[in-house]
């Protein structure tokens, strides 16, 4: 027996420093890494907020269960793995001292119930993800499978390894159970008794060294699983939580980061020379950048929801980061070598380069985004289903289709498990298109110019900002017109018109009815005619940061110099920008939606809808409404107040789908694919409903064009029509 | 290859213009001035030529008020090498024939092989001053282009016209005008126009590019305004109700204006 003991202790501290040494040289690895990554900022400031994400995304798992089925299995084999920790350190007691047991509860039937409970579970959990993978079976489904390009074989090893690992549990247990070692004596661990049940009949030797066999698998097996972890995507495991603490809280959503040269903004009107512009190139990312990458788990929960993925075009928000993580590591040499001292620019770090082996070299070198068109890679961006980067040296590493195929519907970021922030690393390499390559779709060149030459993206004139009002019968007042140098006091709110409630005939339908609406309920506003210009949210989504910030700013300096408080808009975007990007400008503004404040009134029965429609309502979620500022109620109470039926399309609320018009897409052709607004028009067609309500200027474009192509066929979508949701209750309020 | 690139700033295509009460010139300074858009593509064909060739120098000409110094700037952050830019009170009023006798001053020795020109500004639309430039250098003219190839001392050129499409070549050095279709003008980038404000602009007087005075100006221009007035305001339109003789009283519309 003391033999034995001494045996089992070689072989199990053998099999632990064996292993514990290569992990340890690749955790070392991973650590260096991540930390030749260039600064990030604000990453832990607000700590009490991300403690709470810990708590909340971590430990509880919220953002796994939007899925309820795969959501429950995760919750298993995670609370699993916390609870079996408490078997490790049996085990490796064991080593030592054969009826080992934890201090102070370490014999309690409570703490072996839960044990093997969570033993259990795990496998239950493994089943249902065994389920899920065959069922979704990239291989059959094609890119309709949202594992599509996850490493599939990485999988199922995982998975087999944690069948591994809790067998080997079962096994060393029950013989312990059976030599009497077991510290659970007296019940509770309830599956190791039915096993050791099993085992008994094998007699007291057999079951001795099933003990100490047992024991040592179970240490392999641990330990090999780890190894793995560290060398697959289940980094997550390590990477997930630490992603989650330093992720912008709550969340990657809403205002973009401005650019930040040493921890301060960066000043375009004199930058330093070395200061980057955007990310050309996998080293000038920062270490938060490199942990996202670590922390992708590849389960296609972005890709499921992905309108560009959707409509067969080659963005996958999952492949976009797998490639990132790929080329961090085919480009770790030179990322550790480098130090962080990648001057960019289309510049290297001379003496890292240098060190580098011909074939690391020239994957370094190689163009980082470009076009690949012509070749065999551009429809799935680059993947095998299976997970094999199918784009050699010859191929630029990022598909410029792709990277301009995102809309910034921010349905990968909403979605995503372990708050991978996809939307800012896209903007950031089109912010290095725009303001270094200047390669970027053409279409976008006319965007430019006529935000540059006339501060609006159609091009109009100024002068025709308040043409909207000729059209209206009763007084619009216009800052300025008697010769007010600041908003008067009396007025509640100024309206920001947008350019597209200007110049866009349907918003400026929107345009007049919710300035109808606000004059029947007696709410005073003013609008700014021709002193207002583009918020600059098309020239920021599209990349351009340099003249967003010179539109913002120009802005800014005349809201505060007005002193404007609040501000109603109709649209989003302006929404989004006023409200949550301007105040990194120092522009600090109430803005509403018009669907919010309308509804306020409507509550407050200042406007009283009083006709409501007889047709089905169904609403369409905007992104920068919804998912980006978390506006989901308002809009709908406004429906239903004015709508006897209505009825919701399966995607919804933080799951709605984009319309195809955000991140500047609105004025880029959509070469790739089916159409993006077809895809959702259809949708809304299909729930049967009369009347598709927005409550966008852009989703009502993209929308109403999907219908009114469907009702070019025979019989389809007839008396269909898309309103933004004020024509709706404009229509409900007049008797 | 050492291209000269003739650009104007003109205002805006879209805003409103006018002209001064006293001089009858068109009142630049009260609109935004914008880089006249054909320009933009010479200095694109430029830069394409330059590359092409591997090697080379795009020098951009301006003449104009002093913010004509913006549309230099402008194409040097597009990726021209360095400007000229004639600036000079005198100028004021200059009309076409004086424009390309101070253009052709200015350009005149400095060892170009090739003048581009946008085939025309948008604000006055004469299309002439290429093809005078061109006279007064006693180089080829090469107008109209929508392709632009140089090789081995030669330039050949698309020349898009109503009658379709003529290929002319001509020896170096050359004067061309290029159309639109020609090219995508790029959008310069952030880099470009940081570099742009550290390339050198050489700003001449008329005195330094050596004109003659009495040459150029409103006074020597060989047509005069007499007088002028404000267009008056759009009509309103003619609206026909549809009492179901709609056609008709379209038909009939449009036979009162000739149309039919
Ligand atoms: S933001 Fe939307 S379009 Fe862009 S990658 Fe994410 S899901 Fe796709
Ligand atoms: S949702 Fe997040 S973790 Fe999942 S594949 Fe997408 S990026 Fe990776």
């Amino acid at each position: 027996m003391e033999s034995d003991m001494v045996l089992r202790l070689v072989v199990g501290l053998a099999l632990t420093f064996g292993i514990l040494a290569f992990a340890g040289r690749r955790m070392a690895f991973l650590v260096k890494l991540a930390r030749s990554g260039k600064p990030a900022v604000g990453r832990l400031t607000d700590p009490t907020a991300r403690v709470e994400a810990e708590a909340v995304e971590v430990l509880g798992q919220k953002k796994l269960l939007k899925w309820t089925i795969p959501g429950i299995a995760h919750v298993f084999a995670f609370w699993g793995f916390l609870v079996l920790g408490a078997t490790i350190l049996e085990v490796y007691g064991a080593l030592f001292i054969p009826d080992f047991a934890i201090p102070v509860v370490g014999h309690w039937s409570l703490v072996g119930f839960l044990e093997d409970l969570f033993g259990l579970l795990v496998l239950v959990g493994i089943t249902i993800f065994a389920i899920l993978r065959l069922r979704n079976n990239p291989e059959v489904k094609g890119r309709w499978s949202r594992f599509f390009g996850s490493h599939t074989s990485g999988a199922w090893i995982i998975l087999f390894m944690i069948f591994n690992v809790v067998w080997t549990l079962f096994l060393y247990r029950a013989a312990q159970y059976n030599t009497g070692v077991f510290p659970f004596m007296d019940g509770g661990a309830f599956v190791t008794e039915i096993v050791a049940g099993w085992l008994e009949p094998l007699g007291e030797t057999a079951n001795e060294w099933l003990e100490t066999i047992g024991i040592w698998l179970q240490i392999a097996v641990v330990l090999l699983f780890l190894l793995i972890v560290l060398h697959s995507k289940h980094l997550h495991i390590g990477a997930a939580p630490i992603n989650v603490f330093t992720s912008r809280r709550p969340d990657a959503l809403g205002p973009l980061l401005p650019m930040m040269y040493n921890g301060e903004p960066l000043n375009f009107e004199d930058p330093p020379e070395d200061a980057l512009f955007g990310k050309g190139h996998i080293a000038e990312f920062t270490w938060k950048g490199y942990v996202d990458f670590m922390a992708c788990t590849e389960c296609g929960r972005c890709q499921s929801q992905c309108p560009a993925w959707n409509t067969e075009k080659p963005l996958s928000p999952k492949l976009m980061i797998m490639n990132l993580r790929d080329t961090m590591f085919a480009q770790s040499d030179y990322l550790l070598a480098a130090k962080g001292k990648h001057p960019g620019l289309g510049e290297f770090d001379e003496a890292a380069l240098n060190s580098l082996s011909p074939e690391v070299r020239a994957e370094v070198e190689r163009p980082f985004i470009g076009s690949r068109e012509g070749s065999d890679h551009s429809a799935e961006d680059g993947y095998t289903f299976d997970g094999h980067r199918t784009t050699g040296a010859d191929l630029p590493i990022i598909d410029e289709e792709a990277l301009w195929n995102c809309t910034t519907c921010g349905a990968c970021v909403n979605q995503c498990p372990v708050d991978i922030e996809h939307i800012d690393h896209f903007i950031d390499m089109r912010r290095n298109q725009v303001m270094i390559a200047s390669d970027f779709p053409s279409e976008l060149n006319g965007l430019f110019k006529n935000l540059e030459n006339k501060g609006n993206p159609w091009g109009m004139n100024a002068s025709d900002r308040n043409a909207w009002i000729e059209e209206v019968d009763f007084e619009v007042a216009v800052f300025g017109a008697n010769g007010e140098d600041t908003i008067p006091a009396d007025v509640d709110y100024l309206f920001w018109v947008g350019c597209a409630g200007a110049f866009e005939d349907r918003a400026k339908r929107t345009t007049k009815n919710v300035a109808e609406l606000m004059n029947i309920a007696g709410v005073k506003f003013m609008v700014l005619g021709e002193g207002e210009t583009c918020t600059g949210d098309p020239a920021r989504r599209a990349g351009n940061e340099f003249l967003f910030q010179m539109q913002a700013a120009q802005n800014v300096e005349v809201l505060n110099e007005i002193k404007a408080t609040k501000i109603v808009v109709t649209c989003p975007h302006c929404l989004n920008t006023l409200k949550r990007e301007y105040p990194q400008l120092g522009g600090n503004y109430e803005v509403v939606h018009h669907t919010e404040l309308l509804n306020d009134l409507v509550k407050a029965g200042r406007l009283t809808p009083v006709n409501k429609i007889d047709k089905t309502v169904t609403y369409h979620d905007p992104c920068y409404l919804g998912r980006h500022n978390k506006v989901y109620v308002p809009p709908r109470e406004l429906v239903k107040a004015t709508a006897d039926t209505t009825v919701e399309m399966e995607r919804s609320g933080d799951r709605s789908f984009c319309c195809g018009a955000g991140g500047a897409r609105m004025w880029m052709e959509e070469k790739i694919g089916t159409r993006i607004n077809q895809n959702r028009g259809d949708e809304a067609i299909a729930t049967g409903a009369k009347r598709i309500a927005v409550a966008c200027p852009f989703c009502s474009v993209m929308l109403n064009d999907a219908v009114t192509s469907r009702q070019q066929e025979e019989g389809r979508a007839v008396g269909v029509e898309v309103v933004d949701v004020s024509t709706l209750l404009l229509n409900a309020t007049k008797a | 290859m050492k291209i000269a690139v003739c650009v104007k700033q003109v205002p805006d295509s879209w805003a409103e213009k006018k002209l001064r009460d006293g001089d009858a010139i068109l009142d630049r300074a009260a609109v935004e001035g914008v880089m006249n858009e054909l320009d933009e593509y010479a200095v694109e064909e430029a830069l394409k030529i330059v590359e092409a060739n591997g090697s080379g120098e795009v020098i951009v000409v301006s003449m104009g008020p002093d913010r004509a110094a913006e549309a230099v700037r402008k194409a040097l952050s597009m990726g021209a090498d360095a400007g000229i830019h004639l600036a000079d009170a005198g100028l004021e009023g200059s009309d076409a024939v004086a424009t390309s006798y101070a253009l052709a001053k200015v350009i005149d020795g400095r060892g170009f092989d090739l003048v581009l020109f946008g085939s025309e500004s948008t604000d006055a639309r004469m299309s002439v001053v290429p093809a005078m430039v061109a006279e007064r250098l006693g180089l080829a003219q090469l107008t109209f282009a929508n392709k632009v190839e140089v090789a081995g001392g030669s330039v050949t050129i698309d020349r898009v016209s109503d009658n379709g499409v003529e290929t002319i070549t001509a020896a170096l050095p050359a004067v061309v005008s290029v159309v639109e279709k020609i090219n995508e003008p790029r959008y310069p980038s952030f880099k470009g126009i940081m570099a742009a404000k550290k390339k050198p602009v050489e700003t001449l007087s008329a005195a330094d590019a050596g004109l003659d005075a009495g040459q150029v100006g409103l006074a020597a221009a060989w047509s005069k305004v007499d007088s002028f007035a404000a267009r008056p305001p759009k009509a309103a339109g003619v609206v026909v109700q549809d009492e179901g003789n709609g056609g008709i009283a379209i038909a009939d519309f449009l036979a009162a204006q000739k149309i039919l």
